[in-house]
């Protein structure tokens, strides 16, 4: 994905056909990505960056580079994880059917295809301007358990930043950055507003 | 008077007969009765092991999405038929343990196995959650963490699961094409109940009619029940077709014969009266008949027909049936006492089915010998015609009495028989039990095609474990893992599966309970290895609590696990038969049978079905043999005796003897394999060459006797080559056997009866 926003000309199509129109990629597609994991399992955020690919054989994977190196592989239904000092995992996405949704999304994301994402979720468009806020709420029940819904916010043609919410008070946010240097950790309702507030250099200021 | 008694009586019997009668589809009535351990095992197994009774179903010819859905539905609704023990499509969930066992999970895994739970495990197993909860599958662990920070559960599931699952899509299974959904299905009758197997057939045909709706969907079986159903019901088919074709064929004939209808019927009396008596003591001696021995013993019976045969040929104007009944009784009874003889060889043989079939067959012939003397003649009106003053039948008889009388047959047909034994000396027997009832090509190909896709156990080696108890054997069991780990990585199998890895030794779950630490110790170890982890330190509550309830449950148990689904799987790998326990190691992707035999030990066996149970018939059939010769030999004592003169005992044994040479040489040199069931025929046919024999003999130089008896001989080869020679056409490989066999034993035995025990007529 680039990383320049696109001016939006004026007789660009709106709707949900014209945002997948604008975020239509052909793989090979790349970003780069920081997640802060907000659990109350968890003392404080968790925070892990590295990047996100979309291979042109199909083939997605997540490279995180911090805290610790970890690529997670998505070939069809295998994944295929190897994290530093460790032999490689595999496990099939057929027995966890949730999860494949999750990552089914993902990718479909990095491509633009959102039509084939309301067979599994409810999709909602709000527009303004040129920001724009797609809201996935998942239609199985027991995906619903552990996700409320995926808010998706984004400038003309890029998604800039993903909220990922559960049912109880945790969830995720991934900004599509580079990570910012330092460990300075902003707090979950800062880094809220630096999603919701569309520019991707904003966040990456911050 | 008499004859409405008999029919009456015949009418009684049918009905008791009916109430009485229990049929049995059991094969192994028909195997011999196991003597060493792995015999047992084998007799055990074959049809009833876990893989031998799998069905794979495909359902194509729809679009994916719309086959996916079907799918469901089928599966869902064969999973509440009583037919299947169990139903996979991939729309399962997979195998876990039930909530109120969960604390068990500490005392089922391997996990601590070679190091026991302590503060440096728990701290690396807490760096990896961490790295977990910065993956996408974070929101779906944070459930379980709490509870179970080392993914015990996981860990488990994944040992549990299929090794190679199919493809799926939209959640179940599909071959590869990404055509054809694919469903698995165990059915609970044996693989070789071909009547269990065609209700499960006839359950999936019908809900999945039901389940396709309005679909243009088509569903394919296969499996080993399926091919047993299938030739069963074919065999039953055509059966059903050459009997009535038969009747027609008999009735037509010895109206041709004797030209007078009341002789059909009343010649259909004794045999009548045989099957009935024959089945009435065969359910009486035993506890269920089995539907070979009814099929088989029918046809062994059926050459009853030619004792009133004989009595109508000799009947004559000017004397009395009961006389000619005298006069036709030496040769008749001793052709029944040999047949019955040769029969009493089965009775010996040790295989239940077997002695079912003599049983029936001794006792239809002796009734139907009997009431041809007594009965018959009673009520037998007076003939039509006289044989003895047939014009054709005289002319027939003057050229047959200028042939010539071939005496070097006794010579040329045992030197050609021996040249063709020499010429072919390799497969003499037919070994191989599948080869009997061999599957059409194209459906062992699919088979095989759905068995790659589906990846089930192989069928054909398994090793079983063997003990006193349940806990003896899962112990053997889990003493074979180190090897069987082994073998799987050293390339020998794919993968094995067996009871307890879901549920261990319970000297094994103690072992694990003892090395788990104690309540007060675990949580300190705990607190030291949350301090560096990103995780709070009190959320690990549950789990403390799970692993202290671990260290003081009584072992878990078989009984523990009823009424869950892990018992579905449990319960085909694990059982009891005759007190004593077994527990199979189901194998996957077999690639060096030899380093799979290396694996027996002291209580377990390793089973190759396919050489074991060629090695049962082997023995079985020299057993068999061995009877057949002892019959053989009092056969030829009850003959002397009643002959008494060496040139007359000759000449009765000579075409039975010649006949059997005459057929094995024919069948050895088309290449046919002989089986139980051309032996069963070649008794057969000795019997009738014997018939054939002692009425040529007895008949003397007599002209009009010869005519009588020519006339009685013409009917009886006739009729029993009507039956098999149509028997020989049938594509049921058994039939066709026996078919061939007797066939050709009735030409051969009346030619050479005719040529070599007919005298000379006086001048």
């Amino acid at each position: 994905m680039g990383t320049q926003a696109l001016g939006q000309a004026p007789d660009a199509p709106r709707g949900l056909a014209g945002l997948e129109q604008r975020l239509a990629r052909t793989p090979p597609v790349s970003t780069d990505f920081v997640e802060y994991r907000f659990s109350h399992l968890l003392k404080k955020p968790l925070r892990s960056s590295g990047s996100l690919d979309y291979r042109a054989d199909g083939v997605m994977v997540r490279n995180v580079v911090a805290p610790v190196h970890e690529t997670t592989e998505v070939d069809g239904d295998q994944v295929r994880i190897t994290r530093a000092g460790k032999p490689t995992r595999s496990l099939s996405l057929q027995r966890a059917p949730q999860l494949r949704v999750l990552l089914g999304s993902f990718r479909a994301l990095l491509e633009g295809k959102l039509t084939p994402l309301q067979k599994e979720f409810e999709v909602t468009l709000a527009e303004e301007a040129t920001h724009w806020t797609l809201t996935l709420k998942p239609r199985d029940p027991v995906l619903a358990k552990h996700l409320a819904r995926i808010d998706v916010h984004g400038l003309g043609d890029k998604p800039s930043c993903l909220e990922a919410l559960e049912p109880d008070g945790d969830g995720a946010l991934t900004l599509f950055t580079v990570a910012p240097a330092g460990n300075a950790l902003p707090s979950r309702a800062d880094l809220e507003h630096t999603c919701r507030a569309t520019s991707t250099q904003g966040a990456a200021a911050k | 008077m008499l004859l409405a008694a008999w029919c009456g009586l015949l009418a009684l019997g049918i009905f008791w007969v009916q109430s009485h009668l229990k049929v049995s589809a059991d094969l192994r009535l028909f195997m011999p009765s196991p003597r060493t351990e792995e015999q047992r095992l084998l007799i055990q197994n074959i049809g009833e092991s876990p893989a031998s009774r799998l069905l794979l179903l495909a359902i194509d010819g729809d679009e994916p999405a719309k086959t996916a859905d079907i799918s469901r539905r089928y599966g869902a609704a064969l999973a509440t038929r009583e037919e299947f023990a169990f139903v996979a499509n991939g729309a399962q969930p997979p195998p876990g343990i039930p909530e109120k066992l969960l604390a068990y999970r500490y005392l089922i895994t391997d996990s601590f196995d070679a190091a026991p739970l302590d503060e440096h495990r728990l701290t690396a197993e807490l760096e990896d959650r961490a790295a977990d909860m910065a993956s996408p599958a974070a929101g779906f662990l944070e459930e379980w963490l709490p509870r179970d920070p080392t993914l015990e559960l996981l860990h488990l599931a994944q040992r549990w699961q299929p090794r190679a699952e199919p493809h799926q899509v939209d959640g179940v299974w599909f071959a590869a094409d990404g055509k054809r959904a694919l469903l698995l299905v165990q059915t609970r009758a044996a693989a070789f109940d071909p009547d269990g197997q065609t209700q499960a057939l006839a359950t999936l045909q019908d809900q999945f009619s039901r389940a396709r709706g309005d679909s243009g969907a088509q569903l394919t079986v296969s499996g080993t029940g399926y091919f047993s159903a299938v030739i069963r019901n074919r065999t039953q088919t055509e059966a059903t077709w050459f009997g009535s074709f038969d009747t027609i064929g008999l009735v037509t004939l010895l109206w041709l014969a004797y030209r007078r209808f009341v002789f059909t019927i009343l010649g259909g009396l004794p045999l009548l009266t045989a099957g009935l008596a024959g089945l009435a003591v065969v359910s009486l001696l035993f506890d269920g008949v089995h539907g070979i021995t009814i099929a088989f013993g029918f046809t062994l019976i059926g050459v009853a027909q030619d004792y009133p045969i004989h009595l109508f040929s000799h009947l004559r104007r000017d004397e009395t049936a009961l006389t000619t009944a005298r006069k036709v009784w030496p040769p008749l009874a001793t052709g029944v006492a040999s047949t019955c003889i040769a029969y009493l060889a089965f009775l010996m043989s040790g295989v239940t089915g077997l002695a079912q079939l003599a049983c029936l067959t001794i006792t239809g012939l002796l009734t139907a010998g009997l009431t041809t003397r007594l009965l018959l003649p009673r009520i037998a009106p007076l003939p039509g015609t006289d044989p003895a003053q047939s014009a054709w039948l005289a002319r027939l008889d003057r050229r047959i009495e200028r042939l010539p009388r071939p005496t070097a047959l006794y010579f040329a047909i045992p030197i050609a028989a021996a040249a063709v034994f020499l010429w072919r000396p390799e497969g003499f027997w037919e070994n191989n039990l599948s080869k009997l009832t061999p599957v059409p090509p194209e459906l062992l190909k699919r088979d095989a095609e759905l068995r790659k896709e589906l990846a089930t156990p192989d069928l054909r080696y398994l090793l079983v474990a063997s003990g006193d108890s349940e806990d003896d054997v899962l112990a053997a069991l889990e003493g074979l893992d180190t090897r069987l780990e082994g073998a799987a990585r050293d390339g020998a199998i794919g993968s094995f599966e067996h009871a307890a890895q879901y549920l261990p030794s319970a000297a094994l779950q103690k072992k694990r309970q003892a090395a788990l630490p104690e309540s007060a110790a675990l949580k300190d170890m705990l607190a030291r290895a949350v301090v560096d982890s990103p995780f709070e330190a009190d959320v690990f509550a549950p789990f403390l609590a799970d692993v202290e309830r671990a260290r003081t449950l009584s072992p878990l148990t078989h009984a523990d696990l009823r009424d869950t689904p892990l018992n579905l799987r449990l319960g085909s790998e694990i059982f009891s038969r005759d007190g004593r326990w077994y527990g199979l190691i189901s194998l996957y992707d077999v690639h060096d049978p030899k380093a799979v035999a290396q694996l027996a030990a002291a209580h377990v066996t390793f089973l190759d079905l396919k050489s074991a149970s060629e090695q049962l018939v082997a023995a079985q059939r020299s057993h068999i043999l061995l009877c057949l010769e002892i019959a053989a030999a009092l056969l030829i004592v009850v003959i002397a005796v009643t002959l008494r003169s060496w040139s007359r005992i000759l000449r009765v044994l000579a075409p039975m003897m010649l006949t059997t040479l005459v057929i094995l040489a024919v069948l050895r040199a088309s290449d046919v394999s002989l089986s139980l069931f051309h032996l069963i025929s070649l008794v057969l046919a000795a019997g009738l060459g014997l018939d054939y024999a002692l009425f040529f003999e007895h008949a003397a130089d007599d002209p009009a006797e010869q005519q009588r008896t020519l006339h009685a001989l013409l009917v009886c080869s006739a009729t029993t080559l009507l039956v098999f020679a149509l028997f020989s056409l049938s594509t049921v490989p058994i039939l066709q056997a026996i078919g061939i066999t007797v066939s050709l034993g009735v030409l051969s035995n009346f030619f050479l009866a005719l040529l070599l025990t007919r005298e000379r007529a006086k001048a």
